[in-house]
Formats: structure tokens, sequence, C-alpha cells
């Protein structure tokens, strides 16, 4: 199954909000969607859930434009919510048996989920008891009781804890590989790299960057390399500029053309004794901030 | 349909778990109870108290006319009517010293002052000393010009036969419960449709509104949630009424024919059948307006200034038939349009069957205007809160809400 979204057009009165939105996610992977506060992540996502209709452009699954009544999707929405003062259980059943589940089926599911995440003891307790972390979880079992399609996440990992956000990935794993359409929104770069296959950056409502996620990578200018050795100060010396210095402290050395990568391997080892040395792959982080910052670059510009 | 009744069973555990409305239910019961107990509890103590009890009526002194004193004795029975001296300061003394209520001091055949001690708003008894004078002064006047004493009392209690023969509604009989009905009907409709509203506005701020729409059809949302308040106030209104009605079925001797609750447990069955037709849309007819006005209000403070323009309309239209029954003139102009107008007929034209004259295709053309009416601001009214609840922030304009009802 593939989900596409085509040229959507969104404006809230006078601001336009996206322009042009096209981007792909299919069965089995996940896809990142990325972007700075405000770029049109959530708009985007309100317009694929059908929250509200695009201005222009479509919402396609297969080719063909998405039937919400047989395709079914699972949502956690950015802004979290379900009703503080009721049960539970009886809240989580309710959602299910409103996305087309029977009862029985329903309370089975949900007690299912329940367990899996650990929640079970809280099962008749009212939402407004539980903590923030667990009231999350709660809200994520709306997203994936009903057994859904497509599964839309929109910041899943705002609030959790380390062992919590474990459990999430845990589970986004799982489904992944039950060949649902997993989509993501967020801008903790460090989880979309760990799990999404493709993604695309969106900046001012644009989309800037869109694909599979490595051969992104691959496609950067390879112009840089990461040399540890024992006497760094040496390489500082002879290079100069083209020197600089990593996140974990590591000599990263610029080339001046990525041609140049093996005749500089072959005058580091000449310069000093190395302990290791590759070329440097850009982080998620790197492609991002180099993206987001140029649009925003542009604006100012 | 599915999703409606799913909507509708969850809505309507909201209210039988709610423990307001558990609360408000079992106290009204208990009210009524009390109420419909009280003539039987108020029997058995005033048996108790009857034997030895004192003689505690009031003192009446009538003065200036010895002859007068045993006609008044029999037109006072609740007063100790007692002879006293023609002596104004005298009368005024006895009664400034509490030991008379009142005093009548004749001064002629057709004359007297009436002193008493605090007139009340439903004092009489100066309109009985009226009568009395006059038929003693038109007794004395036929015996004195030579009638038998035996014809002048045959002229004097002379039996005048008339029958009735009412052609609408007993007024004076319908009085009562159309009064009670229309009572309950605006506590419920207010109380209900604020609960709609602050319902809607709830999940709208606790962000429960974006799964839901996302989940369910507007329309289904909108129908489950007023249907099932709908549902809850009838039961409500049945525990009260079916209560009374069992509790005065219980003490039914005790209340002998007390012409209020004559009239209230006396409602003829078609009239019964009347109210819950238009209790049901009249009640449905404001719910979706609340439940879409509780829609566009982004904070639970703002509801009600939300529904104020909603509430005055139709305490508006409250007011204009409780003004009409007190006056007994149900069928003015006024009330005509009314029970005509959608917002205001469930009232009005209830009001209209009960206490005037409507002819059958006048209360037919109004039911159809109500039914299409309530339709009509239902799907608005979904089509309202499909928009409404995605505006957060603040409270929105009519005219944007109509553009975005426009572009939807």
């Amino acid at each position: 199954m593939v989900l596409e979204l085509r040229n959507i057009e969104k404006s809230f009165g006078e601001k336009r909000v996206l322009s042009g939105v096209s981007f792909s996610a299919e069965g089995g992977r996940a896809f990142g969607l990325l972007g700075r506060n405000g770029a049109g992540k959530t708009t985007s996502i309100r317009i694929l859930m059908g929250v509200f209709p695009a201005d222009g452009g479509e919402v396609l699954i297969d080719g063909a434009p998405v039937d919400r009544e047989k395709i079914r999707f699972g949502y956690l929405p950015e802004e979290r919510g379900l009703y503080p003062k009721k049960e539970i259980l009886d809240q989580l059943v309710y959602f299910a048996e409103l996305k087309g589940m029977d009862r029985p089926s329903a309370v089975r599911a949900v007690d299912r989920w329940l367990e899996r995440l650990g929640m079970s003891e809280y099962r008749t307790k009212r939402l407004d008891t539980l903590s923030k972390g667990n009231q999350q979880k709660i809200q994520l079992i709306t997203a994936l009781a009903h057994d859904p399609d497509i599964i839309v996440l929109d910041e899943p990992f705002s609030g959790l804890d380390p062992v919590n956000a474990m459990l999430l990935k845990d589970v986004v794993r799982e489904e992944i590989a039950r060949g649902k359409i997993v989509l993501f929104s967020s801008h903790q770069m460090s989880y979309v790299e760990e799990f999404c296959d493709s993604i695309a950056i969106l900046g001012e409502g644009k989309i800037l960057l869109s694909g599979d996620l490595r051969e992104i990578k691959r496609a950067r200018a390879r112009n840089k390399l990461v040399v540890s050795a024992g006497q760094p100060e040496r390489i500082r010396a002879a290079l100069g500029a083209a020197c600089s210095e990593g996140e974990r402290g590591e000599l990263i050395v610029t080339l001046a053309a990525p041609g140049e990568r093996q005749e500089m391997m072959r005058r580091l080892t000449e310069i000093c004794e190395l302990d290791a040395i590759r070329v440097y792959e850009p982080s998620l982080n790197d492609i991002f901030v180099e993206y987001t910052s140029d649009a925003r670059g542009e604006e100012e510009a | 349909m599915k999703q409606f009744g799913t909507i509708f069973r969850f809505e309507m555990k909201y209210y039988l778990k709610n423990k307001v409305f558990v609360g408000v239910t079992l106290f009204l019961v208990a009210a009524i109870a009390l109420v419909m107990f009280f003539p039987r509890i108020r029997s058995a103590f005033a048996r108790e108290e009857t034997p030895g009890a004192p003689q505690d009526r009031p003192v009446m002194l009538v003065g200036g006319e010895e002859a007068a004193l045993p006609l008044f004795s029999s037109a006072f029975p609740d007063y100790d009517v007692r002879g006293a001296e023609a002596d104004p300061a005298a009368l005024r003394e006895k009664i400034a010293s509490g030991e008379a209520k009142c005093a009548f001091l004749l001064t002629g055949p057709t004359s007297y002052t009436y002193y008493v001690d605090n007139l009340s708003l439903y004092d009489q008894n100066g309109a009985v000393a009226d009568g009395l004078l006059k038929t003693l002064y038109q007794t004395n006047a036929m015996l004195g010009r030579g009638m038998t004493p035996e014809e002048a009392a045959a002229v004097m209690s002379v039996r005048i036969e008339g029958t009735l023969e009412n052609l609408g509604a007993d007024q004076a009989r319908n009085f009562w419960y159309t009064y009670i009905m229309i009572f309950a009907l605006y506590m419920v409709i207010l109380l209900y449709g604020q609960m709609v509203a602050t319902n809607v506005a709830n999940e709208k701020s606790n962000r429960a509104m974006e799964l839901l729409i996302t989940s369910a059809s507007p329309t289904g949302m909108m129908f489950g949630k007023v249907l099932a308040s709908c549902l809850a106030g009838l039961l409500q209104l049945g525990a009260v009424f079916g209560s009374a009605i069992l509790f005065y079925s219980l003490n039914r001797e005790y209340w002998g024919d007390n012409p209020v609750i004559a009239s209230i447990f006396g409602m003829p069955p078609a009239l019964f059948g009347y109210l819950l037709l238009f209790f049901v849309l009249g009640f449905l007819m404001y719910a979706f307006l609340y439940g879409a006005v509780g829609s566009t209000a982004s904070k639970l403070e703002d509801i009600n200034t939300a529904v104020m323009p909603i509430t005055l309309l139709f305490v508006a239209g409250f007011v204009v038939v409780m003004m009409s029954l007190a006056s007994g003139s149900v069928d003015n102009t006024l009330m005509k349009v009314c029970s005509y107008l959608p917002v205001t007929s469930s009232m009005a034209m209830f009001t209209r069957i009960a206490m005037g004259a409507v002819p059958w295709y006048g209360i037919l053309a109004s039911v159809l205007i109500l039914i299409v009416s309530v339709v009509g601001v239902g799907i608005l009214a979904a089509k309202i809160y499909r928009v409404g609840v995605l505006l957060y922030g603040n409270t929105p304009k009519i005219g944007s809400i109509l553009r975005m009802l426009r572009k939807s």
C-alpha cells in the first residue's frame, strides 16, 4: 500500500500554510515528516487525517482518492487529549468502537494493548489519576487498538521518559514489521534517524527535501574525513584551516573537492600515525539544519 | 448509524454515572414524596392534637348594634365574635393590646368602621360585613313594607339555576397543570441545554475533539449527544412525575378535593401526549442550538457568554407564555405568532391547546414546522460543530463561522 499526498495547498485566512506539498509513504516502512516549529507538519497531518479539507491537492492510496470508510487510520494527535474524568477502559473501548470494532473485540484489543504497555492495573482508573507519561501511553492505545492500516504519530516521543520511549520504539517497530504505513512527525532527529526509511523536510509550507534517507545521506557531498590519531596537533599544524573538531572531539578534515579524498588519505598517513580514518556520513541532524536554516536564510534575504 | 449507537450509549452512560444527575433526581423524588405525603403527615399530627385543644380562634369585637351580633357570629365562624361598647378609642386600645384581632364599629344601618391590627392582602372581612349589612338592610326594608319574615327570607335566598356548557378548554381546571408543565419544560430545557453546551466545550477544551472528529461523523456526534441528553431529561422527568403519581395514589384520600392537585392529576391523556411531543421537539430544538454554540466556545469560561443569545430567546418565549397564561387570554396575537415559530412553539402551542381554542390544522402546522426545523437545526448544528470545534483561541465571530461553513 502506498500513501501519497499530492500538491496539497492550504491557507488560513491570508496566511498560506502549505504550498504544493507532496510526499509518499509505503507499507512496511516508516516515514518521517520533519520540520521546524510552524513549518506545516501538523497541518499536513490534519489534512491527511481529514480534520479539515485542503484548499487544493489530493490524498491518495495506491493512486486512488482515499476512502476513509475502508482505510483505517490510527492517529496520535499533537494536541493530546481524552476524557480526564472517565474510566480508561470505557474511553478506549469507545474510541475503538467508533473506529468500527464491535464491542467484544474492542474490549479484547484494548486489554491486549494495556497488557502490552504494562498498564493493565489502571484499567478501571480515571485518566486524570495517571502520570503524564502514562496518559501518553493510553493515548497511544487509541491510535493502535483498532489495528489501523496507516498509523500517524504527531510528535510521539514528546513527554516520554527513556524507558517509555524505548517501549514506544519497540511497538512502532512491530507495527512496521506487520506491514503498516507508519508516519511520524518530529523534530527529534535521533528518533527519526533510528526508524525512518524515508523522510520529507518541510520548511515554510514547502517540501525542501524528500526521499529515501540512506540515499539522501549517500548523495551528500562526501567531502569530509573523520580522523583519529595519536598526535592530532601535527595534522592540525600541517593542514591548518581544513581541520575542525567534531562533536565527540574527533578531528574532521574538510576536502576542497570530493575527488581529493584518496590523495588526502595518503597525505594524512604520511603526517603521522593514524588510529582510524573514514568518510564522514552526515547525520540527519546536519541535513536538517542545513536545509531548514537555508530556508530561513532565503526568507531573511 | 452504528456510530450513532456507540455515541448514544457512551453519552447516556455519562448521565447515568454522573453523581450530580443521580443526586438531583433522587432529591427531586424525595421532595415530591414530602409534598405528596404532607396532608397524611399533617392529619396524623392533627388527630393527636385535637382532644383538649384550646379554643384559640382570634377575637373579633362588634360594637354599636347588639342585634347584629348573632349574624356576625355565624358569618365569621373562624373568629370568636364578642360584643363591645361603641367607643373607638376602647376598640383601638383592645386591638393594640392584642386582646382582639379586629373590630367592627357599626355607626348606622349602612355604615361601619373596621379596625384591624395588620390588614392582610387576603382580608375579606370587610366584604363579608358589607354583604351582611346589605342583607340586614334589605330584610328590614321588606319587613317594614309589610312582608312576613318568611316572605322576606324567600326573596333574600332566591336560587338561580344556570347550566354551563363549555365548548373549549376549561381554563380554571387546566391552569395548574399547564403552569407546572410549562415550568418543567423551561427548567429542563435550560438545564440540559447548558449541559449539552458544556459537554461539547469540555471535549474541545480537553482536546479529545481532534481524536473524536477523526473517528466519528459530526452528525453522529451531534445527534448522539443531543438525543442522549433528551433521553436523560425524559428519564429524570419520568422519575419525578412517575413518583408524583405513585405518591399521590398512595395519599389520594388525604388530599380530598384540593383543586390544584385535582387539576394536575386529572390531566386528560391526549394532553399528556401533546406534552410529550412538544417536550421532545422543544428540547431537541434547543439542545442542538446549545450544542452548536458550545462548539464555538474555546474555553469553558466562555460558555456562559456564548449561550446567552439562545437563553435570552428562550426566556423571552417563556415570559410571553407565562404572561398570557396568567392573563387568561392565551389566544392573543402574540401567542398565535409564537405558537408557529419553532423557537417558541413548544411552549406556546402546548399552552394554547391546554387553555385556548386551536383548530386541529393549527396544531398540525405547528408540529410540522417544528419537526422540519428540528431536523434542519440538527444538521446545521452538526456542521457548525464540525467547524467550531477546530477554532481554538478566541471565540470566533459569526462571520468567520459562516465563511467556514460555506467552504466545508
